[in-house]
């Protein structure tokens, strides 16, 4: 009876990491302007627990970062535990195990046709992780782009939740009120899908890197976690001394079943600590009920981790080598400042933005206007993911709201710091400049000034410098105003770049604050002209 | 299938896709409603209690019931374009909003939907003109305050317009959606339309890009009207942004006016609400374009004024 009652571990497992991606999922979900100025916080908890996130951007900015502070709990637990954070806790370890579970019977046919596990690679998860950490003593960040928490949200916020949101509006357009979709359109719409669909550029890479992930899962089981994932290597090697060992510390002689069981394969051959993920699978599954986790002394003679000398001091060659060559490269050909490269309001120095910057992503998803898109290759390589503005994107309206500090308030690392909405109206993003061939009213003599309504400053940054009137083919008075910009006043905000109304590039744009005045501003005196054949157009 | 027939199919199909994308016509519906021998009445009504201010300059007209029937889908069309707290005088009171969706519920009205296209992020709009909390205040699931939605934007011929031939329009504003549209803007500055009032509310109501009614805005502004006709427009003029709009920002270029003006001829209502600002009704080149168009009167001497 006593052992009908009890609950086997691995439900309490699953329902540990359903818990933990349910969390997730909900904060993601809350990453969003909800009608509030201060998010309740908490939103990137799951960034502040990763001990890889934090070393990374703590080595590279040579500073301690406070809001790392869960993180040390993860890594006191693992000391403890044992690398029990991938098995009971990782979202993305959470979702290969359901996909492979949905794939079973394909994944059992694929595995044994990949002819098990592929033991060679299991280095290239440390060399992974010291390249990280090596690249990062050089300020050279490029834990973005293997970090597992930074994967799976960039690619949820760049592609899953656009998706999410196109599929169910044609959805919903399709059923157009029938089958009951009248009555869950409201609460669908309010709870479960995005407030609009932003669309991002390197979407499809990210969706890309993370479909393969899950790809991997053909080849062999939590591929990702057993030979790739750098945090993983990380949490395997604090957790090789854990106190808590699974007994027997190999497979028994007549009997195999915990090896093939275990989807980290780690009891191949004896067992290996620092893939074991705490999962009880062997434990609820021994035929003959004598595996067990119980507190034991450390071996005097435990397994060899699976780097070689000469692998580890490869990873630290090449750690130090990217950012020698892309010095060098810089050196050989200097790059020239973008610019239109405009960063997050309140950051004003480039180098040690990049150094904090975890390429998370959760910026770019709580920006309610969808301005703030990754970087491509304009910073280089280094800065590939960080977070900058693109005023005139695919949507009329992306571009920095005046009186939102959201992005602050998301970033785990302090990269974009927390801003009052007085401090942040002091601390412009970039200047208007108007290009006079291209703006109406200066070049075509046509009435505009989009962008003088537009100015969110108070007292607009935008001004009329001269006004005149002509008359159009109809005999109808059209009053030209012609714009300037006051660059004191001026806070960047790119409103005026987004609603510009002509073709192709806007005729207003907002550049650096560093960046040189390009002088393509000329005040031109107003030329008197009339009756003037006016286009019509739209 | 070989290639040919492929080709015939999708050119089938897409030709097919394209003559099925409705153009509506609603200024036929619209043209029988008009009756130019009708003098236009106009109230003016001035109180610091902005609820029982609507009550007052609506009793002069007949009261709400005369516009809105029993069962009526009704749309209130405040102005929400920016995120800017009621006091900076960029976006409708919530309290006139709110006063004027009650009278319509209390009218029997089956749906009142409250909406605008807002410049600034919707939510921020919504949330910081205080008039998506109003209008829930009044908890009755009737009254609706809704975002956008891109899929309600329709084509619509505009066959009498001197500037604009066709553009997208708000499906929810026209019939046979809307029974009754309810126009309330805020009267406010505007850099290049020199005002903004009961006309340019219907800038709220459109789709498709909005900058190039900007090319001709004040004859462009009254083409729109000959397609969003309110049956009621109400100016908000309790207080007027003097300078820097339409986005404002700065309280010493707020005016409070305590002051409400009701018409069902939304010329006559601009050209009175331009005098607010110390202009004559020619003022604005919207309302000229608009009178021209036949949409209402302008000349106030020919306007029945009633103050409450």
């Amino acid at each position: 009876m006593k052992r009908l009652l009890r609950i086997p571990w691995r439900w309490r497992r699953r329902a540990a990491q359903l818990a933990a991606l349910a969390l997730l999922l909900w904060l993601f979900r809350r990453t969003a302007y909800s009608g509030e100025d201060q998010l309740t916080g908490g939103e990137n908890i799951f960034f502040c627990f990763d001990p890889l996130c934090g070393a990374a951007a703590m080595i590279a900015a040579r500073q301690f970062i406070a809001q790392f502070w869960p993180a040390l709990v993860v890594v006191f637990l693992t000391l403890v535990l044992g690398r029990f954070f991938c098995g009971w806790i990782c979202p993305l370890g959470t979702l290969l195990d359901c996909f492979h579970r949905i794939l079973r019977p394909i994944a059992r046919r694929t595995n044994r046709l990949s002819g098990g596990a592929p033991s060679r690679l299991r280095p290239v998860r440390y060399i992974l992780l010291i390249v990280v950490l090596a690249a990062a003593v050089f300020s050279f960040p490029l834990v973005g782009l293997v970090d597992p928490f930074a994967l799976l949200f960039r690619g949820m916020t760049f592609w899953g939740d656009p998706a999410l949101h196109e599929v169910a509006y044609a959805g919903f357009e399709r059923l157009d009120g029938r089958w009951g979709a009248e009555s869950i359109e409201p609460f669908v719409v309010e709870h479960l899908l995005p407030f609009r669909a932003n669309v991002f550029r390197l979407a499809g890479v990210s969706a890309a890197i993370l479909a393969s992930i899950f790809a991997l899962e053909l080849v062999a089981r939590r591929f990702w976690c057993r030979y790739l994932c750098p945090l993983g290597a990380m949490l395997g090697l604090l957790g090789r001394w854990s106190p808590i060992k699974r007994l027997p510390a190999g497979t028994c002689k007549s009997c195999n079943r915990c090896a093939e069981l275990c989807r980290m394969d780690a009891l191949s051959d004896g067992l290996s600590a620092e893939d074991c993920t705490l999962c009880m699978d062997c434990v609820d599954l021994c035929p003959r009920g004598i595996a067990r986790f119980a507190p034991r002394r450390p071996s005097s003679n435990p397994r060899p981790v699976d780097l070689s000398r000469r692998g580890a001091l490869a990873g630290l060659a090449v750690g130090a080598a990217i950012p020698a060559l892309a010095a060098a490269a810089r050196a050989f050909r200097p790059r020239e400042k973008d610019p239109y490269l405009l960063r997050p309001p309140g950051v004003d120095d480039e180098d040690s933005f990049l150094d904090l910057c975890v390429r998370c992503g959760e910026c770019m998803k709580v920006c309610p206007t969808g301005v703030l898109q990754p970087a491509v290759l304009e910073s280089g390589v280094e800065g590939m993911f960080s977070p900058r503005l693109v005023p005139r994107f695919v949507f009329e309206q992306t571009y920095c709201e005046l009186n939102c500090t959201l992005c602050g308030q998301v970033c785990p690392s302090g990269a974009i710091p927390r801003l009052s909405e007085q401090a942040k109206l002091a601390r412009p993003i970039g200047k208007a400049y108007i290009d006079h061939d291209r703006c109406l009213p200066w070049g075509k003599e046509t009435p505009c000034i989009r962008c003088e309504e537009m100015c969110p400053v108070p007292e607009k940054a935008i001004k009329i410098l001269n006004t005149y009137t002509i008359v159009n083919a109809d005999g109808f008075e059209l009053e030209i105003q012609q714009p300037y910009v006051d660059r004191e006043l001026c806070v960047g905000c790119g409103i005026c770049e987004s609603n510009c109304p002509v073709e192709g590039p806007s005729a207003i744009r907002v550049r650096r604050v560093d960046a040189p005045d390009p002088g393509t501003e000329t005040k031109l005196e107003p030329t008197r002209r009339g009756p003037y054949p006016f286009r019509r157009e739209g | 299938m070989d290639r040919r027939k492929f080709i015939e199919q999708a050119a089938a199909w897409s030709a097919g896709a394209c003559l099925a994308t409705p153009i509506f016509d609603v200024q036929a519906v619209m043209a029988a409603e008009k009756n130019p021998d009708k003098k236009s009445i106009l109230v003016v009504a001035v109180g610091k209690d902005y609820s029982s201010l609507v009550e007052t300059v609506l009793k002069p007209l007949g009261g709400m019931s005369a516009f809105v029937k029993r069962g009526d889908n009704v749309v209130v069309k405040p102005n929400i374009g920016w995120d800017r707290t009621p006091e900076q005088a960029a976006n409708t009171h919530p309290e006139v909003v709110k006063a004027v969706v009650r009278q319509c519920l209390d009218a029997g009205a089956k749906r009142v939907l409250v909406f605008d296209r807002s410049v600034n992020d919707a939510r921020r709009s919504y949330a910081r003109s205080g008039i998506k909390a109003a209008v829930e205040s009044l908890d009755d699931a009737r009254a609706k305050c809704e975002y956008e939605n891109k899929r309600d934007y329709v084509p619509v011929k505009i066959a009498d317009g001197k500037s604009l031939d066709e553009f997208e329009f708000n499906r929810k504003a026209l019939p046979p959606e809307c029974d009754c549209y309810i126009n309330v803007p805020v009267a406010k500055h505007h850099g290049q339309a020199k005002l903004t009032l009961g006309l340019k509310n219907a800038m709220g109501a459109i789709g498709g890009n909005r900058g190039i009614i900007h090319r001709d805005l004040h004859r462009r502004i009254a083409d729109l009207n000959l397609v969003i006709r309110p049956k009621l427009t109400i100016i908000d003029a309790t207080r007027i942004l003097l300078r820097h709009g339409p986005t404002g920002g700065k309280l010493e270029d707020v005016q409070v006016l305590d002051t409400l003006i009701a018409s069902a001829d939304t010329v006559a209502a601009d050209a009175y609400a331009t005098t607010l600002f110390g202009e004559k009704p020619d003022y604005l080149g919207s309302t000229v374009a608009g009178a021209r168009l036949g949409l209402g009167e302008m000349d106030l001497a020919k306007v029945e004024v009633v103050k409450a």
